[in-house]
């Protein structure tokens, strides 16, 4: 009984430790730091508060008054207009079905590959450690036609399975590089009392591991989830049906250098970083808390 | 709890992974195709599919729609790996690039082919046989703002001393000459290779095959030399401080507010012009050259082309012969995008100022097809590598003759 | 003693199965196509044709003699090492005014990340058109003429990609610190408070010391990061004015395709693999050494 209870008592000493704020600083010089602060958060709004500036104008609105002036009235019809050339509602489930599927196998994979790599300390593993890191250093745009090629022999392209299999390949080198400098915060008794009560190791790792590396998947959704989100060159290797485009593809035209039709382009970008915005705000507390259990720790 | 969600978070998984074999059962005769379009064509796959689903409603069309500059000759690349598309839509000069790969399938002797205008044939038939339908054309040369050269009693230019007395009165005046947006480098390619076909092919059609053979090259030939020296001309005329930095619709917005009188460009820009101000008033000419006998230059542009291993190839030739056939479709087309018909008997009907400028140098013979020179020099690989040199050397980074010679250096790329 | 050790292997065995899914998936879709690009880099095809012919190092050769491929590479490397310390400097700095107890931490926080959410495209995109359009309508506002338009000269190109890119990326790694510098314990600053070492001692000696693994991830991650730009360029400046701004992906990716080349592409594809690999070790040996567990 007591070793369930130890994990939430570490978490807890965590919690706390997560509370350090440096309360020395006298009140002039907050309130400069303050002030400099919230000037470097204006900058960094603008060109946020531009898009969406311009996702509200007509087009001749657009054309014919100032960049900084506001909208004579908000202009939904940008929004609407951008919802049918995005084909929104057919993207929009197919990118949230990709990056969900991928984010969710990524997790499941890369905490599996960096537990087992924690646990052994033998030569093999650690080269599959290092094996795995090598993905970072592939710039996998230069090899988009072998990747092509390869997709297209395995029988896997314009297939939902075919991309995000090609979005878990390309996520294990991060995956497993953060999970694995969370092992440090899975504490070994418990694994042992599970190995000494019977368990399997798949039973220790699904029924005890899994569930003490929330933070961690956190972490890792809010890393991956929009990099997946937000990918064109993947989808745009294996993709080409109409039935399974995601939002980025949809985009395509409206960015090119000849468009013209900047407002509906601006609404675009509105529409398709929104989701992932209310998915990192609302993720938010789980990842500093997590990044501050363990990440570190490495 | 946990091996509910868990078990059901599964049960999810498998049952949106078994969909997957659902999605994509034929139902009727299905033809794919591989579209490489500009912007200004965006609406191209709602007026065909319409026209073809009320003739042929067995047939169903999946397509696929790229920037043509862009994506469409990466994606062209793997589908050569694969296996093409039933159709495929570019441009006039693909069927250059591709048809001598023997990856398209020769048109000859079908009957919709009667519908499209004899100029545009040679420029998509290799050795006798064509391969590719011309839809849609462009014209290309100097969109000037009419209104501007009447209240300032300017004529237009048929030689350089004319063009460059223009251009010192509209400076006299505090007008910026030329309207330019070199921060697109396939701009800055298509104004030279403009230049170069009333300086160069004109004069001597196979200069690309010459230059292939060794017998000219770009650091020799003085014709040449003047094309690179009116991008200087046009870059010294036009706001220099910005054009590296303008995208295209700034820099049309900016000639239709009547900051510069004259752009160099094709009708792809004639959908920004009237957008902005459809009331705007422009006429179009042909650059000078240095014998004062430019003529005014057109493109043809959107080609239809069928894969060489298609199965499907009735269905195709069904599909072509509603486009060419289909006249209210064809209107529809060329009034969305601005652009000129390749059709027999079809006319636009959208109002286009430049219109009366195009008849008349119709009328006295004075047009010329851009793909003299487009099927000469290669564009991806080469020309827009050159432009990227002549925007360095009009940066000053580079001289103009070591612009000249790294053209020279890749003449291996120059075939198309 | 038999009985111990095929338990062991059994359990061997499980820990490996848990690692071949990962294993199998990274290979295939990764390692694989890399090898493949290996291959075509040691021939001349050109990404169109069905034959080509083997033509051994030549491509490699050629690398060292491209002067445009020189000039990508230079680019790259500016470019790279400007970010590395641009955007950690100030990503610690932010990190450290917010985890000081200035009010509303959380808002600033969700500022400075939301621009990681956006694509490179989109990055590229609304940048050119900040440069281009909005920021020099401030000073017909302002009454000034500063000149804005750094996409626009191959002088200021630099700065201007510099600009956008940590625009897009500083909220993300100040995250990083962030977290990193919420789990230092605070017993070590009042002890040292106690001793009476000053704001900047306490900095160098206890915080530094303590974001060694937050300072490697950031550094590793900017720099291999910044080496393999790309997506930036596509809708900003196109690897301009000229060739001014091409990085080494950007000139891989031209030349294999529009340039038809795709042999010659793989080959400097896989000497920047390499490359990058090179500089990632020698990055990750000198900051593994000054990290202090805790």
């Amino acid at each position: 009984m007591s070793k369930i209870a130890m994990p939430e008592k570490k978490l807890l000493r965590f919690k706390n430790k997560g509370a350090n704020k440096k309360k020395t600083l006298n009140k002039t010089k907050r309130g400069i730091i303050q002030i400099l602060m919230t000037l470097v958060a204006v900058l960094f709004a603008t060109p946020i508060l531009t898009i969406i500036n311009y996702s509200f104008k007509t087009t001749r609105e657009l054309y014919l008054s100032s960049p900084l002036a506001l909208p004579q009235s908000p202009n939904f019809a940008n929004y609407i207009s951008a919802f049918r050339k995005l084909d929104l509602h057919v993207t929009f489930t197919n990118t949230f079905f990709y990056t969900f599927v991928s984010v969710a196998v990524l997790a499941l994979l890369c905490g599996a590959a960096a537990w087992a790599i924690a646990r052994n300390k033998s030569k093999i593993f650690q080269g599959f450690y290092i094996y795995f890191l090598l993905g970072i250093f592939i710039p996998y745009q230069s090899l988009f036609l072998s990747i092509y090629i390869v997709g297209f022999k395995t029988g896997l392209v314009n297939t939902r399975m075919g991309l995000i299999l090609m979005y878990i390949a390309t996520g294990m080198s991060f995956g497993v590089f953060l999970m694995t400098s969370f092992m440090s915060t899975v504490p070994l008794e418990l694994e042992e009392a599970a190995k000494i009560d019977g368990c399997s190791v798949y039973r220790t790792y699904f029924c005890i591991v899994l569930p003490l590396l929330k933070p961690a998947i956190a972490t890792l959704t809010i890393l991956q989830a929009f990099q997946i989100w937000n990918d064109y060159l993947m989808a745009s290797l294996f993709i080409s049906s109409q039935k399974l485009r995601t939002i980025t593809l949809a985009m395509q035209l409206l960015f090119s250098h000849q468009a013209s039709d900047y407002t509906t382009a601006m609404a675009a970008i509105i529409i398709s970083v929104l989701p992932v915005t209310i998915l990192f705000v609302s993720l938010q507390k789980y990842f500093v808390q997590g990044m501050t259990a363990g990440a570190l720790k490495s | 709890m946990k091996n509910v969600s868990k078990s059901f978070i599964f049960i999810l998984l498998v049952v949106f992974l078994c969909s997957t074999t659902i999605f994509g059962a034929p139902q009727k005769t299905t033809v794919s195709i591989l579209a490489g379009i500009s912007t200004t064509d965006d609406g191209i796959q709602d007026i065909i599919t319409a026209a073809v689903a009320k003739k042929y409603p067995e047939i169903s069309l999946q397509w696929e729609i790229h920037e043509w500059s862009d994506n469409f000759h990466p994606r062209m690349q793997q589908y050569i790996q694969t296996g093409l598309p039933d159709i495929i839509i570019g441009k006039a000069q693909d069927v250059a690039t591709y048809g001598g790969q023997g990856l398209l399938a020769g048109l000859n002797g079908k009957s919709y082919l009667d519908n499209i205008l004899d100029a545009a044939v040679p420029g998509v038939t290799i050795d006798g046989e064509i391969y590719g339908m011309v839809y849609n054309c462009l014209y290309q040369g100097v969109y000037y703002n009419r209104k501007m050269f009447t209240e300032n009693g300017l004529e237009v230019p048929a030689t350089h001393a004319e063009l460059a007395d223009v251009i010192r009165k509209l400076r006299a005046q505090g007008i910026t000459p030329f309207a330019t947006h070199m921060v697109d480098t396939w701009s800055i390619g298509n104004v030279v290779m403009q230049f170069a076909i009333n300086d160069v092919f004109a004069q001597t059609p196979d200069w690309g095959d010459r230059f292939r053979a060794g017998k000219v090259s770009f650091a020799t030939s003085p014709e040449y030399k003047k094309c690179y020296e009116y991008m200087k001309l046009l870059y010294d005329n036009t706001w220099t401080r910005e054009t590296f930095s303008l995208p295209q619709i700034d820099c049309d917005t900016r000639m239709v507010l009547g900051q510069a009188a004259m752009k160099v460009s094709g009708s792809w820009s004639i959908q920004n012009f009237l957008t902005i101000d459809e009331d705007y008033d422009f006429g179009i000419f042909p650059f000078p050259n240095q014998s004062g006998d430019a003529k005014l230059i057109f493109e043809p542009n959107m080609t239809f082309m069928k894969s060489a291993t298609t199965k499907n190839s009735a269905a195709v030739d069904k599909v072509f012969a509603v486009i060419t056939g289909d006249k209210e479709a064809a209107v529809e087309f060329y009034n969305l995008s601005r652009t000129a018909s390749m059709l027999k008997g079809v006319s636009p009907t959208f109002p286009n100022p430049s219109q009366k400028d195009i008849d008349k140098y119709a009328a006295e013979g004075k047009l010329i097809d851009a793909n003299l020179g487009n099927n000469q020099l290669q564009w991806g690989g080469f020309q827009d590598e050159n432009a990227k040199d002549i925007a360095s050397w009009l940066q000053e980074m580079i001289t103009l003759d070591e612009a000249l010679k790294a053209a020279d250096s890749r003449r291996a790329n120059s075939k198309p | 003693m038999l009985r111990k050790k095929s338990i062991n292997r059994f359990e061997k065995l499980q820990y490996f199965s848990l690692v071949l899914p990962g294993l199998i998936l990274f290979t295939i879709g990764l390692i694989v196509p890399m090898l493949l690009s290996f291959g075509y880099s040691l021939t001349d095809w050109n990404g169109l044709a069905p034959t080509f012919s083997y033509i051994g190092l030549e491509n490699y050769r050629r690398f060292f003699s491209d002067t445009f491929a020189t000039q990508a590479w230079n680019f790259t490397i500016k470019f790279t090492i400007w970010n590395t310390i641009i955007q950690n400097i100030l990503a610690l700095l932010f990190a450290v005014v917010l985890n000081s107890a200035i009010k509303g931490e959380e808002i600033y926080r969700t500022i400075l990340f939301v621009p990681c959410l956006f694509s490179a495209i989109i990055v590229g995109f609304v940048w050119l058109r900040m440069f281009s359009n909005v920021l020099p309508a401030l000073n017909s506002l302002l009454g000034t003429d500063i000149n804005f338009l750094l996409f626009g000269s191959a002088k200021t190109v630099l700065t201007g990609l510099l600009i956008a890119n940590n625009w897009q990326w500083i909220g993300y790694w100040m995250l990083i610190y962030l977290a990193a510098l919420q789990s230092i314990p605070n017993e070590l600053y009042e002890s040292a408070a106690i001793d009476g070492t000053t704001t900047l001692q306490k900095f160098r000696h206890i915080t530094l010391p303590l974001l060694a693994p937050a300072l490697t991830i950031c550094i590793v991650g900017i720099t291999t990061g910044s080496l393999k730009m790309y997506e930036l360029l596509v809708t900003s400046t196109g690897g301009g004015p000229g060739r001014a701004s091409t990085s080494i992906v950007y000139h891989i990716y031209n030349t294999a395709i529009s340039g038809r080349q795709y042999g010659y592409g793989s080959a400097v594809t896989v000497l920047f693999v390499f490359i990058l690999l090179l500089v990632a070790l020698l990055q990750l040996s000198v900051l593994r050494k000054r990290e202090v567990q805790l």
